[in-house]
């Protein structure tokens, strides 16, 4: 059966982002707050995922390498690594090396219980591994072909680990190729366990209730958004259980797309052990 | 007599009390060290009721510092007088020690904020009363009972506590956090008792293992006479554990307690 292998140390999942930086990003995000754009919106996402990936995988006073996770912007007519900082022009780095080397730690000031039934500020850490940038066109085709050679060389270096999961994180125009028949490409790479997931987030300018993983795309707002569903992963069983758990609407035939909403629990639904039922995700 | 135990591979611990033969077994998750076993027992003779009080904890893979508290669960029930749901509005000087333990730590930022989330971890609580032959047991979480009785003869699962059905384990459990997130735990207790005969056999198993164990019984091919006559030796639970790693039994930390009661009145009477 697909989609079982253990994930430990040895034996690692892999999360790979694909995030839009073209003109389009430049413009207002619908599903938030007014003014909000889009690549501000995508950047909040990403440092939220990469923060909250790492806080998991966080182990007493170390950090364990349950994940490699790697990221690749797409604008203009090429699409690159997207790390900055000491991890410039790596496709995929191990999470511990990515939770130690952010661009900068800002510090943030949030309320928290005091206590004693009241509030308090408590100043916390907020580290940030990528800043907003758009420029250009929006070569998602290519991204995806970068992402199936990435995903290619991982099964072929973990061939009994649980297949790479791939992010795409868009608003939705692809300017060169089709879309549906490059997904399809990367989805088939496969190893032991079963083939590549392909999850897309789609941002978009089109204001409207947030959409999460839906069994068809009958409800979906605009051709941009179908295309996308189209080209998305069906979730595992697992999957499926694991978001039902987290209070998403998720269904049998559910794909691995999210339009205009936060993907934040997203991350969890890979396995790695006894997870506290009253831990609150962020 | 109290002992507790973390970092023991395939280990062992006999106490023959007079009222109970009890051996622990443990093991840490294939592919981690020793000192990553995040599971925790201990055992301890009591006064008041004359008996005995055994505990297993399972720290959470999902949190930090969940060794120390799983420890800190287990050594505060065995060395408690409390064998009911208040036990656990008793926490606070456990909860105290594990914050004491991380004060000062210079810890990077992922590390301090996992650590802010506190531990947590599944508790399972056994007392027995050696006079009156009976067992109290107090749960949150996924730690199991297993009570089998008629030892040598039919044995028979006479009662499987708090968890019933291998179908009912998840991987996210409700569990008892290091740190008082102001949420009741009252909900999420569980006790229950039960009377005990010679030679009845109690097992308390961290979840994978009692997950397994179950599995086996609603299969119809339950493991109680080995666990009696066979499971002796760190090598033979080594062995189990070999066995079921290749049938079914999921890769996790193991703990294994297993108590066979001795009626006193029974052995007054033999000799």
């Amino acid at each position: 059966m697909a989609y079982q292998a253990e994930i430990s140390r040895k034996n690692p999942g892999c999360f790979l982002f694909l995030v839009d930086q073209s003109e389009s990003m430049e413009d207002p995000f619908g599903g938030g707050e007014a003014g909000r754009r889009k690549a501000e919106e995508l950047a909040t996402i990403l440092n939220k995922l990469i923060h909250n990936l790492s806080i998991r995988c966080a182990k007493s006073d170390s950090i364990y390498d349950y994940f490699h996770v790697g990221v690749l912007g797409y604008s203009e007519e090429s699409c690159k690594p997207a790390l900055g900082g000491e991890l410039s022009g790596r496709s995929l780095v191990p999470i511990s090396e990515l939770a130690n080397k952010p661009l900068r730690i800002e510090e943030r000031t949030k309320k928290s219980d005091d206590g004693a039934g009241g509030v308090m500020d408590q100043t916390v850490k907020f580290p940030v591994w990528f800043d907003p940038y758009s420029k250009g066109g929006t070569p998602m085709c290519a991204a995806l072909k970068e992402a199936t050679k990435i995903t290619q060389a991982w099964c072929q270096e973990h061939p009994n680990g649980f297949p790479p999961i791939v992010i795409n994180i868009t608003d939705g125009e692809a300017t060169d190729g089709d879309l549906v028949a490059e997904a399809r490409k990367l989805a088939a790479v496969s190893g032991e366990d079963g083939s590549v997931l392909l999850f897309n987030i789609h941002l978009s300018s089109t204001a409207g209730p947030s959409i999460e993983l839906p069994g068809n795309g009958s409800k979906l707002p605009d051709q941009h958004a179908k295309q996308l569903f189209e080209a998305s992963s069906t979730l595992t069983p697992f999957m499926v259980a694991r978001a039902t758990e987290l209070g998403m609407p998720a269904e049998e035939n559910s794909r691995g797309f999210i339009f205009n909403a936060q993907p934040l629990h997203v991350i969890h639904f890979l396995d790695i052990g006894t997870r506290p039922a009253n831990v609150h995700l962020r | 007599m109290s002992t507790t135990a973390v970092g023991t591979s395939c280990g062992e611990a006999r106490h023959a009390a007079n009222e109970c033969d009890i051996k622990v077994f443990s093991c840490p998750k294939l592919g981690n060290s020793l000192e990553e076993y995040e599971d925790a027992w201990a055992h301890r003779h009591t006064g008041t009721p004359v008996g005995i009080r055994v505990a297993v904890a399972d720290g959470a893979t999902e949190s930090s510092f969940a060794k120390l508290w799983a420890v800190l669960l287990a050594e505060s029930y065995v060395r408690s007088e409390l064998a009911g749901a208040e036990f656990f509005a008793r926490l606070k000087p456990a909860r105290r020690l594990w914050r004491r333990r991380l004060a000062g730590r210079p810890l990077p930022w992922f590390a301090s904020e996992k650590a802010e989330q506190g531990a947590f971890a599944a508790f399972l609580g056994v007392e027995i009363d050696a006079h009156k032959n009976r067992w109290t047991a107090l749960a949150v979480g996924d730690c199991c009972l297993m009570h089998v009785d008629d030892v040598g003869k039919r044995m028979r699962a006479v009662e499987t506590f708090p968890l019933q059905r291998s179908s009912q384990f998840t991987m996210s459990p409700y569990l008892i956090g290091s740190r008082s997130d102001g949420e009741s735990l009252q909900d999420r207790i569980q006790v229950s008792k039960g009377s005990l005969r010679d030679g009845d056999m109690l097992l308390l198993a961290t979840d994978a293992m009692a997950a397994w164990l179950l599995k086996r019984h609603e299969e119809g091919r339950p493991l109680w006479k080995w666990l009696y006559r066979k499971l002796g030796t760190p090598e033979s639970f080594a062995a189990m554990v070999a066995y079921g790693r290749k049938n079914g039994l999921r890769n996790d930390d193991f703990t294994l307690v297993r108590v066979i009661h001795h009626d006193s009145r029974v052995e007054a009477k033999e000799s």
